[in-house]
């Protein structure tokens, strides 16, 4: 996937979140997991991503059990966990294997969308591991001081002030930081140029053929 | 009071960031710790906090391993203070920040407001105990941390990089406080890359390289010996120790530019009383 051109890797996870919308069956769903999973490990990705898997399947599981008081049958609920999960994995896959600033540009002179909101877009994902360091360094710092995660949920939610306060004042400074670097730095100019490869190849087309197949025998059997 | 023996530790996928590293840190120590960046300096102070457990090896506390402990228990015995406040403050005044461990601990409210008005006496925080922390100069907010540290009444307090965004008269304030703290009977370990800090303020010096303890002892002779070279170690020999080691009359080493000074006028009042008129 890392050989494909950004906007393949973009239409990829696109289609495979709406294969997700349209399917129900849990087996189809886990089927398309194993996928996205084999990729991840194919891009050599999975290792590294294991314990944030993990977090997601806990959290995807959860979703699904607390639909089961609510009558909801059981394979629903577990379809909608799966959705979930399925979602999430290809919005990983696709920032595992694609260059922000490709995509960028992609965004820009293929999808023809704004430089500021296709630069806001991949901004928002690249800051997302910095974000995780950052809120695994405060909690840190509280844990030193006594921080315990509470098994009451009200106390818990409370407790939650202490890492997320000092995580949005410095999301908050650094976004003003880097407003000021970017400006300083011509932020804005109306003939900006690109020098990412991002031209389709003949692997591209191929792989958007294969997607458009899928998806209309997705939603032939639909 | 700490000992820590043969112990080693790995990031997942990466060389050993700490290879059978052992020290011993007594009551009211007042230790620096050096060595250039990925030496393991901080690896080192994690472990002693119990936020990473050793893959090898034993962090003792007062003859008793920590391995079980979790940074709530360590944190009675050892105060941390992260190189950036920031990261931890989050309250509307210095004193409800500087509560927020003692509350973690549930201890009682007279027990916890004497805490508190403690630890802001010690860091010389009582006059702005109702200000909004936030709003407070970087070297102000990094004694609100070291308050935060000191409301759990440590008796050790493990520092990273404390006076790192500070002028020179808040680095100087900074280690009066630790230099009072000290004396307190708090025994004070000093992560810095600051050797003219490391000189003047601390007595033992612990230098990490590669992972691998290569010097633990008094930080003068640390620089005094002409012959070890402590750039290949990352560290810069301070002005005042390269200046002392080139003149063979001062047999001791100096902590800082202010010893030396004074021991060369004495020197050279030495020399005019022997010889009078003779060119300085």
């Amino acid at each position: 996937m890392k050989s494909l051109a950004p906007l393949c890797n973009l239409l990829l996870m696109i289609m495979v979140s709406i294969w997700t919308v349209l399917l129900w069956d849990p087996a189809l769903l886990a089927l398309l997991l194993a996928l996205e999973l084999g990729l991840l490990a194919v891009a050599g990705q999975l290792g590294k991503l294991a314990k944030a898997l993990f977090g997601l399947f806990m959290v995807a599981m959860f979703f699904a059990a607390i639909q089961l008081p609510f009558d909801v049958a059981v394979a629903t609920a577990v379809a909608s966990g799966l959705k979930m999960m399925v979602m999430t994995v290809a919005v990983l896959l696709m920032l595992a294997t694609t260059r922000l600033p490709s995509l960028t540009a992609a965004l820009v002179r293929q999808v023809r969308i704004p430089y500021e909101y296709a630069f806001m877009f991949t901004s928002a994902l690249r800051f997302m591991p910095d974000f995780i360091a950052e809120s695994h360094a405060v909690r840190e710092a509280q844990v030193c001081r006594g921080y315990v995660h509470s098994k009451n949920p009200l106390k818990r939610i409370v407790a939650y002030a202490a890492s997320v306060e000092p995580m949005v004042l410095r999301a908050i400074t650094r976004s003003d930081t880097m407003a000021m670097s970017l400006e300083l730095r011509g932020f804005g100019s109306v003939n900006r140029t690109f020098s990412q490869q991002i031209a389709f190849q003949t692997r591209d087309y191929l792989m958007v053929g294969f997607l458009a197949l899928v998806t209309a025998a997705v939603i032939v059997c639909r | 009071m700490l000992e820590i023996t043969e112990v080693s530790f790995s990031y997942p996928g990466q060389a050993p960031a700490l290879n059978k590293v052992s020290l011993t840190i007594a009551a009211g120590d007042f230790i620096g710790l050096a060595g250039r960046n990925g030496s393991g300096k901080t690896t080192l102070t994690r472990l002693m906090v119990g936020l990473a457990k050793p893959s090898a090896g034993q962090v003792i506390l007062d003859g008793k391993p920590t391995r079980e402990c979790g940074p709530k228990v360590m944190a009675r015995s050892i105060g941390y203070v992260f190189q950036n406040p920031d990261r931890q403050i989050f309250r509307d005044t210095v004193a409800t920040e500087v509560a927020y461990g003692p509350e973690q601990m549930e201890w009682g409210e007279a027990e916890r407001r004497q805490a508190v008005a403690e630890a802001l006496a010690m860091t010389g925080l009582t006059e702005v105990a109702e200000a909004y922390p936030r709003g407070l100069p970087r070297s102000v907010r990094q004694r609100i941390a070291i308050a935060s540290a000191l409301a759990l009444r440590p008796r050790l307090l493990i520092l990273d990089e404390p006076t790192s965004g500070q002028d020179a008269v808040e680095k100087n304030q900074l280690m009066q406080l630790l230099g009072t703290l000290n004396r307190q009977g708090i025994g004070v370990i000093l992560v810095t890359h600051d050797m003219e800090l490391l000189l003047e303020h601390t007595r033992r010096t612990v230098v990490l390289h590669r992972g691998q303890k290569v010097y633990d002892g008094p930080t003068g002779a640390l620089f005094a010996d002409p012959a070890r070279d402590v750039t290949v170690w990352g560290l810069r020999v301070p002005d005042a120790a390269a200046i002392a080691a080139k003149i063979t009359s001062l047999n001791e080493p100096v902590q800082s530019m202010a010893e030396l000074a004074d021991r060369l006028k004495e020197s050279l009042e030495e020399k005019t009383d022997e010889e009078p008129g003779a060119p300085l």
